[in-house]
């Protein structure tokens, strides 16, 4: 470790650690441009000159290329260092344009706040400043490149980091241009970091351009909800209206980026674009009725059913969207009423798959994102990472680069920014390969481990009948073996239902057999994992509750926060459902089109307006700081001259604000205590002493009650089931709740595809690019065919797509006879 | 599109090769003997060939003097600019060349027969100035030899672009 002075102040730093980290650990910020701690150094602009006064190197070097070394004096503030600093501003000036008043990036420049502190203000160069064309880089970013100081940061980025390759520096020394090779959007579903990135305004956010200055913003630490992966983020808002999202550091989670999806995908919350999609105001049966109005005949109603059925006639549904505090307080509120619990999920199986996945994550074996990126062997069981959780790819990228070795087993054709392995099997298949890979990496009977992971190990299949899967397994194997820290990513969309158990006890074994070994889950949705840490003694799901509907022995159902007509696979049955009850309730903040139908319809906060946690897919619990208040933004428009106390459309109240009403009949800003939070499950303990854990705290336990308790998949090859097996998937976009109702992020949703092996596409006489029927059960679903070979033979996979009406499944899991895919 | 002949050639070359860029130089020059200047959709053909993005391939073109992204004349004259040659007045050189054909710097003639670049160093600082067309050399200029050089090539028995 070692010792080094800085302006006078000594640190003590790792080692390894550059002079320039090692003084703003000291909150010394030295000037620099290219450097970024997640980038790594290049030395390419020359601003962080420092001055070594004594020590292994002597006189001005750049603090991002030397190693902090021991008995090294540095100063940042020496007259030569000072000066030396000041002559590389004026010589990057020398060509940056002075449009700092009309620029985007003005009051959060980096090159604005260098050249100000390096005091340079008057250009003594008499030539021209040289000029490029700009490209069109898609609907997120603007490109300005007569800004570009050439620190290489985006390209650096974009090609090494993320792993794309259609932007790049081209030209050489003074004309050197950062860009495509033709106008076009940029590839990348991680463009939007570039923004973030660029010291200066090369690239700025297309969707906020013009709207606002970076100093007139209301800004505040807030958390994506697009995925199960809680990236954090900062929210921007003016004029009612949230306007710019940026990434919010936090090494454990997103690390310093964040994906398009959760960047740009934040319209939802002003209404869309013209600010009109979003229900503001209480209505009963679609008309407004005013807020007291609204809890006074929702009140009595529910009181009138439980009066006349009994208070069990009276069902709740949460989901995934909803805060911490929203299902505690549902909890909280069905149990002093004596209503049914609330339910959270709509199908028993993706209940039963993230209650086994949260159930087994503890303090030995959850990996954070973080600790994917170093891992050396990754597993990826069942999930496809850029689709379901698009910053796990990046990780894997950054484990991929570290030279670790990655395979994918699932029936996907995934597709992530590097290379790795895939062994395309039905999903029935993927535990018993994986489960193989593993036992072969340990060898003989495993002695030395306990009995319980001896036992596991005995029960785990090690040879395949398929002697070329065979020795795949054993090359898998061997190099699982030679692992220090490997990684076993799991998914609970598509797999089967004891796969994410089965994925814990795989990384206990390792982690037993002496590995640094983890598992990193894939979760459904934002708060999956409080879903099912509320649900865990209470088996029954939204179908259970429609059972009860159509039974007519519940008569009235709280829908809080759930667009159940996207979300249900059975639009018709759900339809006859809801028409069977007395009293529907609905509580939201999207336009999910149940509104209109609800006797009442409350709207809600969104995260960006009230304060709400999130717990993440490895149980850590994150608060999301309000921005503003809300209510109609006032941009583009001129706003109403009409004097009232209230804000227009400011209807709204958070979810748990709107239950405690409904609970106590009482209008007001009671709500739920953290107090009560904690007392819902004794996970939520950890929240306790933070109260508001802005940067996240883990709620997981140390060690999990379960180990080596999941089904063993033992028995030989899984016989092929008869038919195509239809999978549900998602896509980064297109697919997800929040995003359809965003408008910023229409641009970038393809085309829905249903896709299909090519030999069974070939068995059933289709072709690639066709238009095709697809006859469901409850109807037909028309939809273009994509034919691939890097996929598993025997499923079709269908998107979860918003413009395809995929709702006519019925029930999953779905087995469809080839003949009911017909060309149109 | 490229000629099948060329294209074949092209894909004989990156096969030989133990990674298909390292030929990237070589296959647009192969192109570019051909047409005389690598026009957008000849780029995207060669990446494809060399399995690389047109941009990773564009990056490499617009590094190096000797790969034209735009229409050049049937002569180019590349006009060395570096220390040596400009102590040696490379300027005359430059100034001399564009009355006598008709260019501007960076340009080519109205009748299509020459191009003017300027070039960083073509390794003739022993006999600057110096410069350079169409992959011959020339050094010690003087106006008269220059005048030699050009009334050869408008004559038109000057060197095919290959020899």
């Amino acid at each position: 470790m070692p010792r080094l002075v800085i302006d006078d102040r000594e640190i003590e730093v790792p080692e390894g650690t550059k002079v320039i980290d090692a003084a703003g650990r000291l909150g010394i910020m030295i000037p620099r441009f290219c450097y970024h701690e997640a980038l790594g150094a290049v030395g390419a602009c020359r601003m962080c000159a420092v001055k070594f006064l004594q020590g292994p190197f002597k006189g001005v070097q750049m603090s991002c290329m030397v190693d902090a070394k021991d008995g090294m004096v540095v100063s940042t503030t020496d007259a030569e260092a000072v000066a030396f600093r000041k002559w590389v501003i004026e010589w990057l000036m020398k060509n940056h344009p002075h449009d700092c008043p009309v620029c985007d990036e003005g009051g959060h420049c980096l090159l604005q706040d260098e050249t100000v502190s390096s005091d340079h203000s008057r250009r003594r160069f008499l030539g021209s400043k040289r000029t490029y064309r700009d490209q069109y880089l898609g609907p997120y970013v603007q490109h300005e490149m007569n800004r570009c100081i050439h620190c290489y940061r985006c390209s650096r980025f974009y090609r090494e980091y993320a792993g794309y390759r259609d932007l790049g520096a081209m030209q050489i020394a003074d004309k050197v241009y950062f860009g495509r090779f033709r106008d076009g959007r940029l590839e990348s579903p991680f463009s939007g970091n570039l923004v973030d990135l660029c010291p200066t305004g090369v690239y700025t956010d297309k969707t906020s351009r013009f709207k606002v200055r970076r100093w007139d913003l209301e800004r505040a630490p807030s958390v994506c909800i697009g995925c199960s992966l809680g990236c954090n983020t900062v929210a921007g808002a003016q004029f009612r209206a949230v306007l710019r999202i940026e990434a919010r550091t936090n090494p454990d989670v997103n690390g310093h980026f964040i994906c398009d999806a959760g960047r740009f995908g934040y319209s939802y919350t002003n209404g869309g674009a013209g600010f009109r999609q979003r229900p503001r105001e209480p209505m009963a049966a679609g008309a407004g009725i005013g807020r007291e109005g609204a809890l006074e005949r929702a009140f009595g109603a529910l009181e009138e059913v439980a009066r006349k059925y009994g208070p069990e006639s009276v069902a709740a549904l949460g989901s995934d969207r909803n805060s911490v505090e929203t299902q505690c307080a549902l909890k909280k509120m069905c149990a002093a009423k004596g209503y049914l619990p609330p339910v959270f999920f709509l199908d028993p199986a993706a209940r039963r798959k993230t209650c086994e996945a949260v159930a087994r994550l503890d303090e030995r074996i959850a990996f954070s994102r973080s600790e994917l990126e170093s891992a050396d062997f990754v597993i990826i069981a069942g999930a496809d990472p850029l689709n379901e959780a698009a910053m796990s790819a990046l990780a894997l990228r950054q484990a991929f680069r570290k030279g670790g070795r990655i395979v994918v087993i699932d029936p996907r054709p995934v597709s992530m920014p590097f290379d790795f392995e895939h062994i395309p099997v039905v999903p029935e298949a993927i535990p018993r390969i994986f489960g193989m890979i593993v036992a072969n990496s340990i060898p003989g009977e495993g002695g030395g481990l306990d009995a319980n992971a001896g036992k596991f190990l005995r029960k785990l299949d090690r040879r395949s009948e398929d002697a070329t899967l065979q020795s795949r397994i054993e090359d898998l194997a061997a190099g699982l073996a030679a692992a220090k820290r490997p990684a076993i990513v799991c998914g609970t969309g598509i797999v089967d239902e004891t796969t994410p158990a089965f994925a814990a006890d795989c990384a206990l074994l390792l982690y037993r057999a002496g590995k640094r070994a983890g598992v990193f889950y894939v979760l459904p949705g934002a708060n999956s994992y409080s879903s099912a840490v509320l649900s865990e003694n209470d088996g029954r799901t939204f179908a259970d509750i429609l059972e009860a509907m159509e039974g007519g022995s519940v008569r009235a159902l709280v829908v809080v926060e759930n667009d159940l007509f996207r979300n249900f696979p059975d639009t018709r049955r759900l339809e006859e459902a809801l028409a069977r009850l007395e009293l529907l309730i609905v509580i939201d903040y999207l336009p999910t089109g149940l509104e209109n139908r609800a006797s009442v319809f409350f709207p809600s906060s969104t995260a960006f307006e009230t304060g709400s946690t999130f717990i993440n897919q490895e149980g850590r619990a994150q608060f999301a700081h309000p921005v503003h208040a809300g209510g109609v933004p006032i941009l583009g428009g001129s706003p109403e001259h009409v004097f009232r106390p209230d804000v227009p459309g400011g209807g709204q109240k958070p979810a748990w604000s709107i239950l405690h009403g409904l609970e106590t009949g009482l209008s007001g800003s009671g709500g739920i205590s953290a107090e009560e939070i904690i007392a819902s499950h004794p996970a939520f303990g950890a929240i306790a002493p933070l109260r508001y854990p802005v940067d996240g705290v883990r709620v997981i336990p140390v060690q999990s009650k379960e180990e080596f308790t999941s089904q063993s998949v033992s028995g030989g090859e899984p016989a092929p089931p008869r038919g195509l097996r239809l999978l549900l998937v998602d896509w980064m976009f297109g697919t997800g709740e929040i995003s359809a109702y965003s408008d910023t992020l229409l641009e970038s949703i393809p085309e829905p595809v249903l896709t299909m092996h090519s030999a069974d596409a070939e068995r059933a006489g289709l072709l690639d690019g066709q238009e095709v029927a697809l006859r469901l059960e409850g109807g037909t679903v028309e939809v273009r065919l994509r034919v691939t070979e890097k996929m598993a033979e025997g499923v079709i996979l269908l998107p979860r797509h918003q413009n395809l009406r995929w709702q006519k499944i019925r029930g999953f899991p779905a087995l469809i006879d080839p003949e009911r895919i017909a060309a149109l | 599109m490229l000629p099948e002949d060329l294209k074949h050639r092209l894909e004989a070359m990156i096969i030989d090769s133990e990674t298909s860029r390292e030929k990237a130089v070589d296959v647009m020059f192969a192109i570019q003997d051909r047409f005389g200047w690598m026009s957008d959709e000849r780029m995207e053909e060669a990446a494809g060939l060399l399995r690389m993005t047109p941009l990773e391939l564009d990056e490499i073109a617009t590094f190096y003097d000797f790969i034209y992204r735009s229409p050049v004349g049937k002569y180019v004259i590349h006009v060395c600019d570096s220390v040596m040659c400009m102590m040696e007045g490379h300027e005359r050189v430059i100034d001399h060349i564009c009355a006598r054909t008709n260019v501007t710097l960076g340009g080519t003639s109205p009748d299509g027969l020459f191009s003017l670049l300027p070039v960083c160093c073509i390794g003739y600082c022993d006999r600057a100035p110096a410069m350079m067309i169409n992959k011959r050399v020339y050094g010690k200029l003087t106006i008269e030899k220059i005048d030699r050089i050009l009334d050869k090539l408008i004559r038109e028995d000057g060197f095919h672009p290959s020899e």
